[in-house]
């Protein structure tokens, strides 16, 4: 029965041709380790917050005399309320811990190098997309940093030449953050996800196309793939289970870990909290922006800051293949890159006094050195360890890409 | 690559792996619950669940409506000879004797919503006639001719005193 | 890669750390019914002069376990499904200290340390050397000392740190009504996704040993 009913639908559409084609006959490497986990995971995330985001939309009402209201009535009247909207607020955060690692996997392997230029770049859009739906979210509650962070960021277009004040009022729809801002930035909070899930899917279709790398940076011989299914399936749900168990931790035992206590007070217009702090997510770039000591020089580094990894798969002139595996230079910057990016994200939630203002201009150069380096540091990396004679494997590589090159 | 049909074969799924998925799946059902809950109304619509009416403003023979979660409410004082007749007859097409339809003989408290498409039917002489499809119902609410499969509803509620009652609970 | 770990794990005992940044006195919350019944009532004769608890209705107090009695006295003049608010509008209010008084419902979750402020607060009152009266967590308070801190001393002082940490803990659960609720729903939770998880991998562990043997079988 079940049979025919699949033999039905193949032939008006190619549902068991997909199946294979995407999972059980779709060749992926034996050799992924966990750190190839973050993919799917960040795609649990995205069904986590679109699924709890329709069902506090039931409730919510984005309107300045009622949205505060209206999420105390969620927290406080609505059946399991509290659990939907903690799901949702912690989920922000997870979302962006997910992407984070998932990233840093990406720079650690060099996973984004040739030919895998578009689906770095469908994830980086994907990285600004959700990052405009989570600065977009965080007006909704309506406290007093909903308000400060939603009337700061949309002040930095007040930055750009000549047209600045305009656009900053034509994104608000009023000369301050207003109702007409929290009613546009409700609708396009909840339009944004769907846009997200299409460029998921194009992600995909990028990744299915070249296929996942690996961490030894190799091609890996067709015979050698083994399929997605059952393989990436067992072990990305055996990874689900994990992540569900810190996340769940933090909803049932710690929710307001990522709620600043004063987004529990209404948004006010005449008052500033005297210490404003974007969500941690934010707090790099955050730094990046104070370090640089110009309005608009310094939003123009922040934007720089995500979309300079763009040009990484052609900074990267390295012919080695791969990433981390057989490059220690390439991998020592790795980890200064990281562990430059905590410190900017130290600095971002301190006030700038003091070292802070000298520690983030560090920081901040270090950011970029190694994004504007990575040209000159790979081919130098590249010579002084063929001088030292390369492992075999790669060798054998080289050699081989280099007699194709010739035929 | 690896030839997936030979180690991925149907017959090789073993019980650990169906314990699993029924696990998995109960998870999720379980996940849902909240989520169906969530729609049901909350609490502070559910304490609004409850309405106090004073009967004392209601002339003999007049009625007056009330609201009642959202639905309109006919209180009726009804004149004893209305209420004679009433008890003497066994209703419409969804016999239910009088008796059990009003605490106390004058006072008729029914739920002013058409059971044929719900809604808000007219008061007449004789009773209501609903506007929208005619149907007729008597001086006990109960359903006489047209549409309507059912007499109109008597809401759960109670006395207080004489001139006060409690709609929403027994 | 284990490097990486520590960092993610100092990543987050950095956002802990900042989030306790105020150094305020760490007490010990009485968790009994009857604290925070008490706490309920010292909010609802005293706080409530001025304060309002709008997201707190009187009937949400019977889940701190009031009988119907105490309950009704509580709310005398109001009815069940009336919020605590108080008899004083926000005009007269802010005639009288300059301010509107903040609401109480989110006072806990609203400042850093939450009912350790709120603590902090209520006691911290001093009399300073031009003989006016103080406030030690917030300088230039216009509250005035209901509670008596800057004068009390010995017995009387005990007194009043008492009650006020039964204030703290009322106003916490006021902030968070579903915290009970939730840490025993999260029990469950847990539980149960570390029983799904070890399935999960045992089920990863069989397959992924399937694809040795396999391998073992294609190469003897």
């Amino acid at each position: 029965m079940i049979n025919r009913i699949i033999g039905w639908v193949d032939q008006r559409f190619p549902i068991t041709a997909i199946i294979k084609h995407e999972a059980t006959e779709y060749p992926v490497a034996p050799n992924l380790n966990y750190w190839w986990n973050f993919g799917s995971l960040a795609g649990v995330v995205l069904v986590l917050q679109i699924v709890t985001g329709i069902f506090l939309a039931m409730h919510y009402k984005a309107d300045v005399t009622l949205a505060f209201d209206s999420i105390q009535h969620i927290m406080r009247s609505v059946n399991y309320g509290w659990l939907i909207r903690y799901i949702h607020a912690t989920g922000a955060s997870a979302f962006f811990a997910v992407i984070y690692i998932h990233i840093s996997r990406t720079l650690y392997y060099g996973s984004y190098r040739g030919p895998r230029e578009l689906l770095w770049w469908t994830g980086l859009l994907l990285l600004l997309l959700v990052m405009g739906a989570a600065f977009m979210g965080y007006l909704l509650p309506w406290g007093q940093m909903s308000f400060w962070g939603a009337q700061v960021i949309t002040n930095l277009f007040g930055a750009i030449p000549l047209v600045g004040g305009h656009i900053v009022v034509l994104l608000r729809g009023d000369f301050s953050v207003g109702d007409p801002t929290l009613t546009r930035f409700f609708a396009l909070h909840y339009l944004i996800p769907f846009i997200i899930a299409g460029a998921v899917v194009i992600h995909l279709v990028a990744l299915h196309t070249v296929k996942s790398s690996n961490p030894s940076g190799l091609p890996i011989a067709d015979k050698d793939n083994i399929p997605f299914h059952p393989y990436y399936t067992s072990k990305d749900l055996f990874g689900v289970g994990v992540f569900l168990i810190i996340f769940c931790s933090f909803v049932f035992f710690v929710p307001d870990a990522f709620i600043e206590p004063d987004n529990n007070i209404p948004a006010n217009p005449m008052q500033t909290p005297p210490h404003i702090v974007p969500e941690w997510y934010f707090l790099p770039f955050y730094a990046i922006l104070r370090s640089i000591p110009d309005k608009l020089l310094g939003v123009v580094g922040m934007g720089l800051g995500i979309v300079i990894l763009a040009a990484l798969p052609y900074l990267d002139r390295s012919k080695i293949p791969g990433g981390s595996r057989y490059r220690p230079i390439f991998k020592a910057l790795f980890f200064v890159f990281i562990a430059d990016a905590f410190v900017l994200g130290y600095v971002g939630a301190h006030p700038p006094e003091g070292p802070m203002v000298l520690i983030g201009r560090i920081a901040t150069v270090i950011y970029f050195g190694y994004i504007v380096s990575m040209p000159f540091v790979s081919k130098w990396e590249e010579s002084w360890l063929r001088k030292r004679g390369l492992p075999a494997p790669v060798q054998k590589y080289l050699d081989e890409q280099a007699a194709g090159g010739t035929k | 690559m690896s030839d997936s049909k030979s180690l991925d074969s149907p017959d090789r799924r073993n019980f650990l792996e169906m314990a699993t998925g029924a696990v998995g799946a109960a998870g999720v059902a379980a996940a849902a619950w909240p989520f169906v809950q969530s729609m049901n109304p909350s609490s502070d619509v559910l304490a609004k669940g409850i309405t106090e009416a004073d009967l004392a403003p209601i002339p003999l023979g007049e009625s007056h409506t009330v609201a009642w979660q959202g639905k309109p409410v006919f209180i009726v004082h009804r004149k004893p000879e209305v209420a004679a007749a009433m008890q003497a007859s066994p209703g419409g097409k969804d016999p239910e004797p009088d008796q059990k339809r009003a605490k106390k003989p004058e006072w008729l408290v029914v739920v002013g919503v058409c059971t044929h498409l719900g809604c808000v039917p007219s008061r007449t002489e004789e009773g209501w006639l609903c506007p929208c499809h005619g149907s007729v119902y008597d001086n006990s609410g109960r359903i006489i001719q047209g549409p309507a499969p059912a007499n109109l509803e008597v809401p759960l509620y109670h006395f207080v005193g004489n001139d006060k009652i409690v709609i929403g609970e027994a | 890669m284990k490097k990486y770990l520590l960092g993610i794990a100092l990543c987050f005992a950095t956002v802990g750390a900042w989030a306790n940044e105020a150094k305020l006195p760490k007490i010990e919350l009485p968790t009994s019914p009857e604290a925070l019944q008490r706490g309920a009532e010292t909010v609802a004769t005293v706080c409530l002069s001025c304060h309002n608890l709008k997201y707190i209705k009187y009937s949400d107090l019977s889940g701190l376990g009031f009988s119907k009695e105490k309950l009704g006295a509580l709310s005398v003049g109001h009815g069940l499904d009336d919020s605590l608010m108080s008899p004083m509008s926000a005009e007269a209010t802010k005639q009288a200290f300059g301010i509107t008084p903040p609401d109480l419902s989110m006072m806990a979750k609203a400042r850093v340390g939450g009912p350790h402020y709120v603590y902090a607060f209520v006691t911290g009152f001093y009399t300073n050397d031009k003989g006016k009266t103080d406030n030690h967590v917030f300088p230039g308070a216009k509250m005035p000392d209901v509670l008596g801190a800057a004068s009390a001393k010995g017995e009387e002082r005990t007194a009043i740190e008492y009650k006020a940490k039964e204030v703290a803990a009322f106003l916490e659960w006021a902030g968070d009504p579903k915290a009970q609720e939730r840490r025993g729903l999260g029990r469950y939770v847990i539980a149960y996704l570390i029983v799904l998880t070890i399935l999960l991998y045992l089920v990863k562990l069989r397959t992924w040993a399937r694809l040795k043997e396999h391998h073992k079988r294609k190469h003897t």
